[in-house]
């Protein structure tokens, strides 16, 4: 196991991608990427659009398998595990484009995140048993506690959809938390929102680092990510080709290329 | 939330009350018999609700639940004299069973392949019905299917079945409301909105989908075995593909993820051909107007569309 630990920490990682690849038909949207997550840490992944990040994502939370490489979670490999077997050990996130339950609240929706922390199924929602009581109310404890977080408990009620947008992007936030994850993926949290907005947003992932989650952070916004990250990664047609703590990244050469370069 | 459920208590109640009423007042034997398959087709629009309204998928092969559970009773009263009450758990659980063994592949499917898949299944079945005279009594039919009797009550009367029948629909709404105000239906109804998104947070909508796709099976199978009870004679044309796309119908005009739709479209498709005997062969003509009128001017279906008009006419004084 040494060999696996962090040399700066002294710690395991938490995520270890080992000679990651996918492509889809022709297009090798990732490839051969490795890098590792210490635990507790900011990693901001960057890189132009198409690079390849939220096929990594993807692949990080078992929407689909990669074609080679290996991935270790906690020190176990995670292929073949169902997602829903990765959300209940801890692997969250959110989406580029929201994704929320669009025809349930607010509240609703931060519930169903909540799925793989509950047990309630068949036979206990019909018979309605006292453990089930009191985990639902318990879980709307936690739901109401996370809106609160993010500043929406006031909202609870309202339809999802009905939310501006910026708000769909927190509260998809505080969905992807009620999971209790140790790993969080944030996919361009900032995308669409105001710099108020973005301020609170960095304010906010900070906390949610501060209570102990890793966090892999995919976002255009250069002043967010290099404030927060402790860590930078660099995709360019799916290749790492950078990786380092944000100020040098913004030095290398490679970078400011193919990415820094083109987005100017 | 609160507002929500005491809502429904209030609709718990007012159905009582109505089923109560008509059965005191109409005596008529031909229309208790009406107003007992309206509560029949209840059963299978609110098992089919669950599976398409709420989980977002589709069966195009209902009806063959619906015969599974009338030809188990059937054959087992029958042919083998087993009690009613035993034969219902046996009609119950093979339908379980069969939708188990059928879901786990076709719920693999979704959109058009889930149809097509499940309307497959439903043939195969209703040619097994047809074509296994030595068991199903074949093209002709099964008959002497025996009354239900409970200790000295009697069900071979309109009445009693009617009452029985209602009862077994209000608990079963009130089932399905439980299953969709909980951590399964929250589930069921996020894989409805977004399966990726559901995934995501950890709903396993595989096992999900095939729980209700079982759950909505044993609805029919309830509804095909108080069909058997009701008219003593089964035969395979009731368990046809036309019955599962009538079922569909009902969800639809009755109103998808609404337990109260599924009340309101199966009185609908039950009521209407009764009501259009008068305009003869243009009958099939103005059953399917109304049905487009409906899903064109409320295309959300009866409930939705009828709760938007009570609370757009309610705001309108204010103004
Ligand atoms: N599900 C998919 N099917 C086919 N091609 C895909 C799919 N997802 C991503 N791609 C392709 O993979 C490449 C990387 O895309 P993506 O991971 O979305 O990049 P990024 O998030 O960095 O902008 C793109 O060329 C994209 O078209
Ligand atoms: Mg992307």
């Amino acid at each position: 196991m040494s060999d696996r630990r962090d040399s700066r920490t002294g710690s395991r990682p938490l995520l270890e991608l080992e000679a990651v690849s996918k492509s889809f038909g022709g297009v090798h949207a990732v490839r051969g990427v490795s890098f590792q997550l210490t635990p507790e840490s900011i990693t901001g992944l960057i890189g132009p659009n198409g690079a390849g990040k939220t096929t990594l994502f993807n692949l990080i939370t078992g929407l689909f398998p990669a074609n080679s490489g290996r991935m270790i979670y906690e020190g176990e490999t995670t292929h073949k595990v169902c997602i829903h077997e990765l959300v209940r050990r801890g692997i969250s996130r959110t989406f580029q484009n929201v994704e929320l339950f669009e025809s349930m609240s607010v509240l609703e929706n931060i519930l169903v995140g909540q799925h793989s922390r509950t047990r309630c199924g068949m036979w206990g929602s019909i018979f309605r048993f006292p453990w089930v009581l009191r985990e639902e109310q318990q879980a709307r404890r936690n739901a109401l506690a996370l809106l609160e977080f993010v500043g929406l408990e006031d909202y609870a009620a309202q339809k999802s959809s009905d939310l501006p947008f910026g708000w769909q992007r927190l509260l998809e936030l505080a969905r992807a938390l009620a999971a209790r994850p140790k790993l969080l993926l944030l996919d361009e949290p900032a995308a669409g929102l105001n710099i108020v907005e973005t301020t609170q947003l960095g304010e906010l992932i900070k906390k949610i680092r501060e209570q102990g989650v890793t966090i892999l952070l995919v976002e255009h916004d250069m002043s967010l990510t290099m404030t927060v990250s402790d860590k930078i990664i660099v995709l360019d047609q799916g290749v790492k080709i950078a990786e380092g703590p944000p100020r040098e990244v913004q030095r290398d050469e490679a970078v400011v290329k193919a990415y820094l370069g083109t987005t100017g | 939330m609160d507002n929500r459920s005491n809502w429904h208590r209030i609709a718990y109640a007012a159905l009582i009350v109505i089923v109560v009423l008509t059965g005191m007042l109409v005596s008529n034997a031909y229309h208790l018999q009406l107003l007992t398959f309206i509560g029949i087709n209840t059963l299978l629009a609110l098992g089919l609700n669950m599976l398409m309204g709420y989980a977002g998928q589709i069966s195009l092969g209902h009806a063959a639940f619906y015969g599974i559970g009338a030809y188990t009773t059937a054959i087992l009263t029958v042919h083998y004299a087993i009690s009613p009450w035993l034969a219902l758990p046996a009609a119950i659980l093979i339908a379980m069973a069969i939708a188990y063994i059928v879901g786990v592949p076709t719920l693999k499917l979704s959109g058009y392949y889930l149809g097509m898949g499940t309307l497959g299944f439903g043939m195969i079945v209703h040619i097994l019905f047809r074509e296994w005279s030595g068991v199903t009594g074949g093209a002709s039919g099964f008959i002497g299917i025996p009354p239900l009797e409970l200790g000295p009550v009697s069900f071979s009367s309109g009445r009693n079945y009617f009452y029985l029948v209602w009862a077994i629909v209000l608990l079963s709404l009130i089932i399905c409301r439980r299953i969709i105000d909980s951590r399964l239906g929250r589930g069921l109804r996020s894989i409805h909105d977004g399966e990726k998104a559901a995934r995501a947070v950890g709903v396993n909508t595989g096992k999900l989908k095939l729980q209700v796709f079982v759950l909505s099976a044993a609805f029919s199978a309830l509804a095909g075995f108080l069909y058997a009870h009701l008219v003593y004679f089964i035969s395979p044309g009731t368990f046809d593909f036309i019955t599962s796309i009538r079922i569909v119908t009902m969800v639809v005009i009755g109103g998808m993820a609404s337990i109260w739709g599924a009340l309101l479209g199966a009185s609908l498709l039950t009521l209407l051909p009764e009501w259009l005997h008068s305009f003869s062969e243009f009958e099939m003509v103005v059953y399917g107007l109304i049905l487009m009128s409906v899903m064109i001017f409320l295309p959300q279906g009866l409930t939705r569309g009828l709760m938007d008009i009570y609370e757009r006419s309610k705001r309108q004084p204010d103004r």
